[in-house]
């Protein structure tokens, strides 16, 4: 296991030098958190589909429990069951449009992971870096649980438990738990845990910053132990359901799946669950007793329980919705928390929009009306009044707004229209409107998938290393 | 403009406002108040007071500014918020947080009645390396490190002690005078 020692070392020692200046030691933070035992326990497996470029690259790495699909290329990096998903890459001959310029691609992209030490994370999309359209890169980087790499290129950062990183390029970035960046391109910034920051430079610019008191019961990190709270606690209590789907190899479909939607072998699906047409359901999701409508989504490490979804409901990576009903049209955004409870529900009303990284946690029945832009944190009808506005209101912001822990400067109408015209794609792109012949999208292509595993070395100084792999057609 | 060099324009520290280390922010203000009243005698305007050590060195200076913002409220919150530019807000954007942020806290009053007893040298500014000028500089040679350091004033050295400060204001009415003499010399050699 000397290698796999090393190995670790050598990406501490990279991703300290990169965060130097911000005075951030990873060191501290990461260096317990998997015993390296752990490491060499599970396999890692990779889709393939006919409608996915194959080409994986595989050197001096451990890939434990990580999962691949499409193009990627991992060097001198450490994954544990991390999500490296492919299937949103660009291809030789598309155009990327970027301001006034219209970018040819020159050939397939390319997710390239290099001195990294990744901790159950996502990292999905393409780079939206017009400066590197072929190679979606992630170098020196350490993430933690959780954490989502959505589109955006990292160099030299760190994300805590919980963060998601979306459309951005980062360089020498400290990114804190359950915070949000989603701002095209940072440097050198250390964002605070709980921070929920959209900006697209001279247009618009939203920050919402949880209180560090209320945040700290639901996701708090420090160094030399585990993340704790309510998220930890809430995901820890449902991970003997994937134990099951990992371990078992022909696992049978426990729900009727229409000929149109796609249910992901590796997605934990308990009872009473029902599944409508144009339906995605990725890896690591986990569905109880509940009705996906026509077009709805569960993304990787979504949680959808006891709940509703009416149809064309985006359930970005690692939401969680309990209890609750959620009209058409509803966005519920990347690693939201909304629980009610059994005997009071959350209603949110039709076409509305939650924020990336919002947590409605309710004991008393709320109703979230039509049309509604929900954000951060909301316990009660009187914190959802503080932490609300009608979509057709925040349009008619053209100057700055300041609402308890939220500041919004530019363009409201912007602001609104990116959403929904983002929101439309991901329903697009995730074949939500697959009409038996055109819009084929994820929930389509993704039926016909085939996985296959890899193992490491089993003993010896390169235990848990796995060894130099090529795999193409 | 040459002419000139830094002592010419200078005020004698002996002039200047000045407040031992162990003053209050109340003190220092006042000793401001004293200076400026002496003002109405003489020819300097004072903007800041000189913070002395025991042994009547110069530790410190407190301009306006500094004291203004020692009555801001501070904690972690607001020292967030006022971090906030580097995220693309405005000014205007950060005023309105901070305001937003502050709605429920004390009364002014009771925040300048604490902030009176401070000790003024958590607020001072200690000089750095490039706040302070030779006495026999030359004008032009320090304005050169006015402008680059964007500083209101220099410390004015004579060897290891500090006699005089100079104001961004005296280099303003030389460099001034200096223009306005240049001007009338080339008219006058026009006609």
């Amino acid at each position: 296991m000397r290698e796999l020692e090393k190995l670790f070392d050598r990406i501490i020692q990279r991703v300290n030098i990169n965060l130097r200046e911000l005075a951030f030691d990873v060191n501290p933070l990461v260096r317990q958190l998997i015993p390296t035992g752990q490491m060499t326990k599970f396999y890692a497996f990779y889709g393939i589909t006919p409608h996915h470029p194959l080409n994986l690259v595989f050197k001096h790495s451990n890939l434990s429990g990580s999962y691949f699909l499409g193009r990627c290329r991992v060097t001198n990096s450490l994954l544990y069951k991390s999500d490296i998903r492919g299937d949103e890459l660009k291809k030789s001959g598309d155009l990327f449009q970027y301001q006034e310029f219209n970018v040819p691609v020159d050939q397939d992209e390319e997710i390239r992971i290099d001195d990294c030490y990744l901790i159950k994370t996502l990292v999905h999309n393409f780079s939206h870096d017009p400066e590197t359209l072929e190679r979606f890169f992630i170098r020196d980087t350490v993430s933690t649980h959780y954490a989502n790499i959505h589109g955006s290129p990292a160099d030299g950062c760190y994300l805590g438990p919980f963060a998601t990183v979306d459309l951005t390029t980062m360089r020498d970035c400290v990114i804190g738990a359950y915070a949000y960046v989603q701002a095209g391109e940072i440097s050198h910034l250390k964002i605070e845990p709980g921070t929920v920051w959209v900006r697209n430079p001279d247009d618009f610019n939203f920050m919402y910053r949880y209180p560090l008191n209320q945040l700290n019961n639901y996701i708090y990190f420090t160094a030399g132990s585990q993340p704790q709270g309510i998220f930890m606690d809430f995901v820890e209590d449902r991970k003997e359901a994937f134990q099951r789907v990992f371990k078992v190899v022909n696992i049978e479909t426990p729900v009727t799946v229409p000929a149109n939607a796609s249910l992901d072998r590796f997605a934990v699906i308990k009872p009473k669950t029902r599944i409508g047409d144009n339906v995605l359901v990725a890896q690591r999701a986990f569905l109880q007793n509940s009705t996906l409508g026509k077009g709805a989504n569960a993304q990787e490490n979504c949680y959808i329980i006891n709940s509703k979804l009416a149809g064309n409901n985006v359930t970005a990576h690692g939401a969680k919705i309990i209890d609750a009903d959620m009209g058409t049209h509803v966005f519920v955004g990347f690693n939201s928390f909304l629980r009610g409870r059994p005997d009071a529900r959350l209603t949110i009303g039709k076409e509305s929009i939650v924020m990336p990284h919002t947590i409605i946690d309710i004991r008393k029945p709320l109703t979230v009306k039509p049309g509604s832009l929900v954000w951060g944190m909301v316990g009660n009808a009187e914190e959802l009044e503080a932490n609300s506005m009608a979509l057709k209101d925040f349009a008619k912001i053209h100057s700055r707004i300041s609402r308890g822990h939220m500041l919004f400067e530019g363009s409201g109408t912007n602001f609104v229209n990116a959403f929904q015209e983002r929101i439309h794609h991901i329903l697009e792109a995730n074949g939500a409107f697959y009409n038996g012949n055109l819009n084929r999208g994820h929930a389509q292509k993704n039926q016909n998938i085939s996985f296959n595993t890899i193992q490491p070395y089993p003993k010896g100084d390169k235990e848990g290393m796995y060894p130099t792999i090529i795999i193409q057609p | 403009m040459k002419d000139y060099i830094v002592k010419d324009l200078m005020v004698p520290i002996s002039e200047y406002a000045t407040v031992p280390e162990e003053a209050t922010l109340y003190e220092t203000v006042m000793a401001l108040e004293k200076a400026q009243e002496t003002f109405q005698q003489n020819r300097y305007s004072h903007r800041a007071v000189l913070i002395l050590d025991k042994n009547d060195r110069v530790i410190g200076k407190l301009s306006q500014m500094d004291f203004l913002r020692a009555l801001e409220p501070r904690d972690a919150n607001l020292d967030q918020i006022r971090k906030f530019k580097r995220f693309g807000f405005t000014r205007k954007a950060v005023a309105l947080q901070q305001e937003e942020y502050l709605k429920n806290s004390p009364p002014i009053l009771d925040v300048y009645s604490k902030a009176a007893k401070l000790k003024v040298t958590d607020f001072m500014q200690r000089p750095t390396e490039g706040e302070y000028v030779d006495e026999n500089t030359s004008l032009d040679m320090a304005l050169h490190q006015v402008t680059a350091g964007s500083n209101l004033s220099l410390l004015v050295t004579r060897g290891a002690d500090i006699i005089g400060v100079l104001r961004l204001a005296d280099v303003f009415a030389a460099v001034f005078h200096s223009m306005k003499e240049s001007e009338s010399h080339l008219s006058d050699g026009a006609t």
